[in-house]
């Protein structure tokens, strides 16, 4: 018999959010029905259902331990195929096998796949691996090890010590250090003291938040009552998005779990020590992420921020001492108490310690969520991990940082993901969000989309934020129709540099960035659409033709056959010819062309 | 605490804050959303100023900005300046009809050109606050600010009548830009999709408050007024009690 067949078998079915959505919850109900404990197969392996892989792009994801076969887009049907080939022979399902892409070749285990295997994951380190609705799992993986070891071993100075040293700086964002703010807080005599947790998570195309409440929830709280211990609190908020169901369902079956177990409520671990935790659902605005307008929301009070002179570790939640931080924030602290700060300090680079995740999306092939030492670099990101661009087409730019990040064009694609490095060339960390664009975005469209999605969610406080951003809004639609002028572009970086400046919280000082780093690095593109009404890129349709060059036209034909309103007339093997009163410019035939004989015209274009 | 202000030194209380001591003391700063007895509002922005503190220059609103000792403070820089002509300009496309804001341009120098202007604007509130900040004063909360982004507005629940607005007019009283509609007609005062009933005041028969402010005036003091009178009516019986007293000393 195969030694695959040893009873440590174990089924990790994907039943993370874009996995579910892919109906891995079926795939799981059908390993279960083969497997289950009435079915007549002499195997009966563990069957699991976990949180995010993270390559959701290729979901959903099965995986079978300890033999390390991974499988990737796998649909109920599939299951039938696995149990008979791979669980009852110790064969493999070819199919099923990822593609790596800069290999180009199968991989069986997705560690040797060229998406996973240069990510260095300790906020993700549990997720995929682990039910998340089981404890057991978790304290199998040294859960509510580093809790004992805060209470028994170390004193709360002993701890902040820890985290200081381990040099971890806020991942919301901010980049503050964490145990600097937890070392304030500490020193106010005030009681009661309040730990949150951010999980408000609200950046386009962001999901690490997500992904470590759904898929490891436990780590969340661990990480909490080790900041009550080390502060003098006992009382904790999570904050999480409202329009994160499994998020919420998982954390509080985690926290009544937690309760269950002694690891919350009083005297944890039979300590003196009492903390406890309560879930609190989002109020549904983006701004509601910014750390005062988050603790507004959970007083009850529209969602506004407050000028921030006095911090909140001093006055915070209903003006008490408080210390908030992001869910990826409070995910790295076991591993730090555990493993000591010096073990943490190796990793990343000088200042900037660590890992941060990333949420990899846009023209990109490996779209998921991405874990890798502070530091790495911007290609290694795009190139080996996300395997480079969709069709191998030209690389534009990359939107970092969510939508008030800014835009890096490819002379930075060299540049060190860390807080300082994306700072300093106009853009930001964020909370890790990535955005690969290629060509056929067009970089005036993309700061009026990230205004758009800004003037809606500002909370409209204070002026320059939301008139501030509603003005460089309609400037730039109005650039992105063709009646745009020159003094716009004056008119938009001296707006943008005051909004910066004046406006009251994090939202609107970074709100400009997008179309500032546009103007620095893509300004030809805004001449194009000003002087020229061309939109190279063929995205603003107002300033957009298309054209077929009959020189290098080969007559294929799949244009044709792709556009949706067969606008595109001509012979087999003869040059086409679009019909521009019927043509709707939507792009398929530009994309679709196997010799780029598609051309982009400007407004005007005379054929 | 020492706080030195454009080259002067003035000595400030903990606690306050640099709008308060610069009024104080009569330094002009530009502010919408300020009015003395309210907590600071930061929404304007017009306030701003530059704090240089240690090695540290930031830009602060000085309305919420807690002085600190030692710290200097520019209030007219160039960069200061420039950012208020922005502020103003902005508020201009919000409001392009109103006199205030206009008036306030002029004085500034901000010209919008015309293509950023829509002249058909009918606007007038530039979303200050400050009459929400007086309804909760004032303990009705029948207003607040609602929405978020650029459909921010001030209203009522569901824009309807509230039934907890009592028709005083504070809101109205306190508005910069005189953005909130009060119409007093035939015994009535219409605010805010409401219709009051003026009472008459009982001496001289003018019509002076709503039924509703008078109750909740009882209420808050925990008397019961027998008299209604109007403001005018009221100070001549305090002079004619006092007047009386003071003939009964004699």
């Amino acid at each position: 018999m195969n030694d695959i067949y040893d009873e440590k078998m174990e089924i990790l079915v994907c039943c993370g959010t874009g996995c579910l959505a892919n109906n891995s919850y079926r795939v799981y109900e059908r390993f279960k029905e083969i497997l289950g404990e009435e079915s007549e197969v002499a195997v009966k392996p563990l069957i699991k259902a976990t949180g995010c892989n993270g390559l959701c792009e290729k979901g959903p994801v099965v995986k079978i331990l300890p033999k390390e076969i991974a499988y990737f887009k796998v649909l109920p049907d599939d299951v039938d195929d696995i149990v008979e080939k791979t669980v009852l022979k110790g064969e493999i399902v070819d199919r099923l096998l990822y593609f790596d892409v800069n290999e180009r070749k199968r991989i069986v285990s997705h560690k040797d796949a060229s998406f996973y295997k240069h990510q260095h994951k300790i906020a993700l380190r549990n997720i995929g691996e682990i039910d998340p609705l089981c404890i057991g799992d978790y304290l199998k993986r040294d859960g509510y090890r580093a809790l004992a070891k805060a209470l028994f071993e170390m004193t709360p100075d002993q701890v902040i010590g820890e985290v200081e040293r381990s040099g971890l700086r806020g991942r919301g964002g901010a980049g503050f250090p964490t145990g600097r703010k937890w070392n304030i807080c500490s020193t106010y005599e005030s009681f009661p003291k309040y730990v949150v947790c951010n999980g408000d998570e609200g950046d386009p195309g962001a999901f690490m938040d997500r992904s470590i409440m759904e898929g490891d929830p436990h780590t969340v709280i661990e990480g909490m009552i080790i900041c009550g211990y080390a502060i003098g609190s006992n009382r904790g908020f999570l904050y999480i998005r409202d329009e994160y169901d499994l998020a919420l369902k998982n954390m509080q079956a985690a926290i009544d779990n937690a309760r269950e177990f002694g690891y919350l409520g009083s005297n944890i671990l039979e300590s003196s020590f009492e903390f406890d935790l309560e879930i609190v659902r989002g109020g549904g605005a983006f701004v509601c992420g910014e750390s005062s307008a988050l603790m507004a929301s959970i007083e009850g009070n529209i969602g506004e921020p407050r000028a921030k002179y006095i911090r909140s570790v001093e006055k915070g939640l209903w003006d008490k001492p408080t210390v908030l931080n992001n869910v990826e924030t409070w995910a790295n602290i076991p591993p730090i108490i555990i493993n000591g700060a010096e073990w943490f300090n190796k990793i990343g680079i000088e200042g900037n310690s660590g890992t941060k995740v990333f949420s990899l999306v846009g023209k990109v092939k490996n779209t998921g969520l991405v874990e890798v030492p502070m530091g790495t670099k911007l290609n290694e990101l795009v190139y080996q991990i996300g395997g480079g661009i969709i069709r191998d087409r030209p690389f534009k730019a990359v939107q970092t940082g969510g939508p008030s990040g800014g835009c890096i064009p490819k002379e930075y694609m060299d540049i060190s993901l860390d807080f300082e490095s994306l700072d300093k060339i106009g853009s930001m960390m964020g909370s890790g969000g990535v955005i690969v664009m290629d060509d056929t975005t067009c970089m005036v469209e993309v700061a009026r989309y990230y205004m758009e999605f800004l003037s809606e969610e500002s909370c409209g406080k204070c002026t320059t934020c939301r008139e501030g951003i509603n003005t460089m809004l309609k400037i730039l639609e109005n650039i992105t129709i063709g009646e745009g002028q020159l003094d716009d572009i004056d008119l938009l970086l001296q707006l943008g540099e005051t909004i910066k400046e004046a406006s009251l919280c994090a939202l609107g000082k970074t709100a400009p960035n997008p179309v500032l780093t546009t103007i620095r690095y893509f300004r030809h593109e805004y001449l194009e659409h000003i002087k020229e009404k061309r939109c190279s890129a063929g995205v603003c349709k107002d300033l957009t033709t298309y054209y077929i060059d009959s020189e290098l036209c080969t007559g294929c034909g799949l244009c044709s056959r792709r556009c949706p309103v067969a606008a595109i007339d001509g012979k087999l093997k003869e040059p086409h010819i679009i019909d521009r009163d019927i043509c709707t410019k939507c792009g398929n035939c530009f994309t679709v062309c196997p010799r780029n004989a598609v051309k982009v015209g400007g407004a005007n274009y005379e054929c | 605490m020492n706080v030195k202000i454009d080259g002067k030194y003035y000595s400030g209380n903990k606690g306050e804050t640099l709008l308060e001591l610069a009024r104080r003391n009569e330094i002009e700063i530009p502010s919408l959303c300020y009015k003395e007895g309210f907590e600071g509002l930061g929404r304007c922005r017009l306030c701003l100023v530059e704090v240089i503190e240690g090695n540290s220059t930031k830009t602060v609103s000085s309305c919420v900005y807690p002085i600190r000792d030692g710290i200097e403070v520019l209030t007219n820089t160039k960069n200061i300046v420039n950012m208020r002509k922005d502020i103003i300009f902005l508020l201009l496309l919000r409001t392009p009809n109103n006199g205030y804001i206009r008036k306030l341009a002029e004085e500034y120098g901000v010209k919008a050109p015309s293509r950023y202007l829509d002249m058909e604007r009918e606007e007038d509130c530039i979303l200050c606050g400050l009459c929400v900040k007086a309804c909760e004063k004032l303990g009705t909360n029948a207003i607040s600010l609602v929405n978020r982004g650029i459909t921010k507005k001030v209203s009522t629940p569901y824009d309807d009548a509230s039934k907890d607005c009592i028709g005083c007019g504070a809101c109205a009283e306190v508005c910069p830009t005189n953005a909130i509609s009060l119409v007093e007609q035939d015994g009535k005062r219409i605010i805010w999709n409401k219709t009051f009933d003026l009472i008459s005041c009982t001496r001289c028969g003018k019509c002076y408050s709503t039924e509703e402010v008078l109750h909740h005036i009882d209420e808050q003091l925990g008397v019961k007024t027998q008299e209604y009178l109007c403001e005018s009516c009221s100070r001549r019986l305090v002079g004619e009690k006092f007047k009386e007293a003071f003939q009964n000393l004699i």
